[in-house]
């Protein structure tokens, strides 16, 4: 040690400012933490003492200059077994110091260790790992105090908060009677908890492009009110909006602060929670489909993916990704998959899609994490998983409902408020050549053949519309090895049916059905897809099937 | 020979060799290895186990991959082989010997529900 000056602290205790040297170097961006003010005040810290800094962390003021603040110094040997300064020490270029200062250079002096350099200075913060509250670094040139997002009120307003930026949103405009306007929305975390973070207009502009998911930053004076938790899954009953006062500040040591606060419901769970509940899960992402591209209302593109999500508890739930992480999305090697904030819906039973408002992480670095995927490398990859999504059939992984067509007027499908989804090996038995697939109206429940009006337009009489598309519709009678009289079926086909398909009879085809209910004999199903059969698969089936009968009896 | 191969040869993996002795048989298997002479080689079953094809004449083809050979079963569990042929794999679908291996146990087990011989016969 050099130099201890002392500040004046005003409203708070006095700070102690240090000049230390290496030997080789001067620095005096060293402030000594307020607890350790006895040091200085005491006289155990004194110029030209050799003393080992053991704690300490790097903070960076508004103008880029770093400042070190010492949370623990040990003394090694006293001013006075010192014989004065120690080497031609220079000021380091980074620091504000005095000029250097010629000086008796002793030999045999035991190597001073107080680290000057900064990179290194960010090293020793790293096994910084827990810290007391009251060792919280003050922030720079403030005189508040860092206090954890959960001790955040709408009663105090000079605080600041030390958080981690998990998702930032873009930029939404809005246009309405009384006037236009900006915002953005994020999400803070940190050690205590979670906080949703608005910035309206000016704090857009003065924030937005300053703010990086994923960085840590000190920010300090938003104002504070109750949330509105319809649209979030964040856990805080308060939400923050940045107003003029509000600071946003970079914070350079911010390896302690957690990457996500996250409050996983298990995906056997979801089955009791309600539809469009939003919440938090975590699993490992055990199939992935291909990329489709589907039109909007609006007429947009829009890319879409579906993945099987399983967990712990066994069950797999499809979760559907939408534009820019649909087309990112690498299910390959099956990686542990965290949403937060993921959107619950009943198609087909209970299913999962990530919003706008979603984070979705890919092989995190939190613990639930590493459980999941030690526990999938042991036993889970072996589980088959029953799905709580019936939506395709057939393919391997998912549980997939199957019956004979016959179960279908014995136990009733179709008759109930919900749909029933069950999935059907069958054969095409007979197709009337002519009339079996026709282009009928695109609208909800009408089935009328429509009228191609040669012009890109397509006319239905019955609705007395014209419609820019048509969907197929084909009708078939199936049987499969359990009916007797082939039955008679209505198809009405979601997906694009090619006309090709069509033409292959006699071959056994995976039907995949949604039975609405209809008080005709006609049982009108939605085929929600055909496939040629995997034999695999469904030898698989039977196979299982028989064991499980011999068992029973 | 010739009645025997009109009869429909119940399908049969490496551990029921010892009870189909002087019987045709047919079994389906994954090519191990071939004798230099070509005239002998051995298969591998869906359990893992092996059995050894001998032919009437040597072979005049690689043969590689899955293969099902028809023939009868010396009292040494050698299959003396009539006729055989290669299961194509190259459509994209890789054959799965242990779920073949599985239907053959069902079928065996429950051999009442799969009379292949009142079939034929008929």
């Amino acid at each position: 040690i050099l130099n201890i000056r002392k500040l004046d602290g005003g409203n708070g205790p006095p700070r102690f400012r240090v000049m230390m040297s290496d030997g080789r170097h001067t620095l005096s961006s060293f402030m000594l933490s307020t607890q350790l003010n006895h040091m200085a005040e005491e006289n155990t810290l004194t110029p030209n003492c050799i003393c080992i800094l053991k704690r300490h962390v790097t903070n960076i003021l508004k103008d880029g200059r770093r400042v070190v603040i010492i949370l623990e110094i040990d003394v090694i040997k006293a001013a006075k077994d010192v014989a004065g300064r120690i080497g031609d020490p220079t000021p380091y270029a980074e620091g504000q110091s005095k000029g250097p200062q010629s000086a008796p250079v002793p030999e045999n002096r035991p190597p001073l260790q107080p680290q000057n350099r900064n990179e290194v200075n960010r090293g020793l913060s790293r096994e910084f790992g827990k810290k007391a509250p009251s060792v919280m670094p003050n922030t720079p040139g403030g005189s508040s105090k860092v206090v954890p997002i959960a001790s955040l009120n709408p009663y105090q307003s000079k605080w600041t908060i030390r958080a981690r930026v998990t998702n930032k949103s873009a930029i939404r405009t809005w246009s309405n009677s009384r006037g236009d306007g900006k915002l953005f929305s994020m999400e803070l975390v940190d050690e205590s908890g979670e906080i949703r973070v608005t910035g309206f207009n000016q704090e857009v502009d003065k924030f937005y492009s300053l703010i990086e998911a994923g960085k840590v930053y000190y920010i300090s004076r938003g104002s504070l009110k109750i949330a509105n938790k319809q649209y979030t899954s964040v856990k805080n009953d308060y939400e923050m909006t940045l107003n003029g006062e509000s600071t946003v500040i970079p914070c350079e040591d911010s390896c302690d602060v957690p990457m996500v606060q996250c409050d996983f419901v298990s995906i056997g769970d979801l089955e009791n929670r309600d539809k469009d509940a939003i919440v938090d899960v975590i699993g490992v992402c055990k199939s992935v489909d291909d990329i489709t591209r589907l039109t909007t209302k609006s007429n947009r593109e829009v890319s879409k993916r579906t993945l099987g999500l399983m967990d712990m508890s066994g069950k797999v739930v499809t979760v559907t990704l939408w534009g820019e992480e649909a087309e990112k999305f690498d299910g390959s090697g099956q990686p542990v998959v965290a949403i937060k904030g993921a959107k619950l819906s009943d198609f087909g039973g209970r299913s999962l899609s990530a919003s706008f408002s979603s984070t979705l992480m890919i092989n995190p670095d939190i613990p639930e994490a590493y459980k999941l995927r030690g526990w999938y490398d042991k036993e889970g990859h072996a589980i088959d998983g029953q799905s709580l999504t019936e939506v395709k059939g057939g393919s391997g992984g998912g549980n997939t409902n199957w019956k004979s067509l016959a179960d279908v007027k014995t136990e009733h499908l179709g008759h109930g408020d919900k749909a029933d989804y069950f999935t059907c090996v069958a054969s095409i038995v007979f197709l009337r050549k002519e009339n079996c697939l026709y282009q009928a109206c695109p609208s909800q429940d009408c089935n009328k053949k429509v009228v191609d009006q040669q012009n890109g337009m397509f006319r239905c009489e019955k609705c007395d519309k014209e419609f820019p598309n048509f969907k197929y519709r084909l009708i078939l009678s199936v049987s499969d090895s359990v009916s007797v009289h082939p039955e008679n079926y209505i198809y009405q086909n979601k997906c694009n049916v090619q006309p090709l398909q069509v033409g292959v009879m006699h071959n056994l085809f995976s039907f995949t059905f949604i039975f609405r209910s209809c008080p005709l004999t006609w049982i009108k199903a939605t085929v929600m897809d055909v496939k040629p059969v995997d034999h695999k698969d469904y030898s698989r089936k039977l196979i299982m099937n028989i064991r499980k009968l011999a068992a029973n009896h | 020979m010739a009645s025997l191969l009109d009869a429909p040869k119940p399908r049969i993996s490496c551990s029921m060799l010892s009870q189909y002795i002087s019987r045709a048989v047919c079994f389906v298997g994954r090519v191990e290895k071939v004798h230099p002479t070509g005239k002998t080689f051995t298969v591998s079953d869906g359990e893992g186990k092996t059995a050894t094809i001998e032919m009437n004449e040597p072979l005049e083809e690689e043969l590689s991959g899955i293969v099902e050979v028809i023939g009868m079963v010396s009292n040494k569990g050698v299959i003396m082989s009539t006729t055989y042929h290669i299961l194509q794999e190259d459509k994209g679908i890789p054959f799965d010997l242990e779920l073949y291996n599985e239907a053959l146990k069902v079928i065996h087990d429950f051999s009442q529900y799969y009379p292949f011989e009142v079939a034929a016969s008929g």
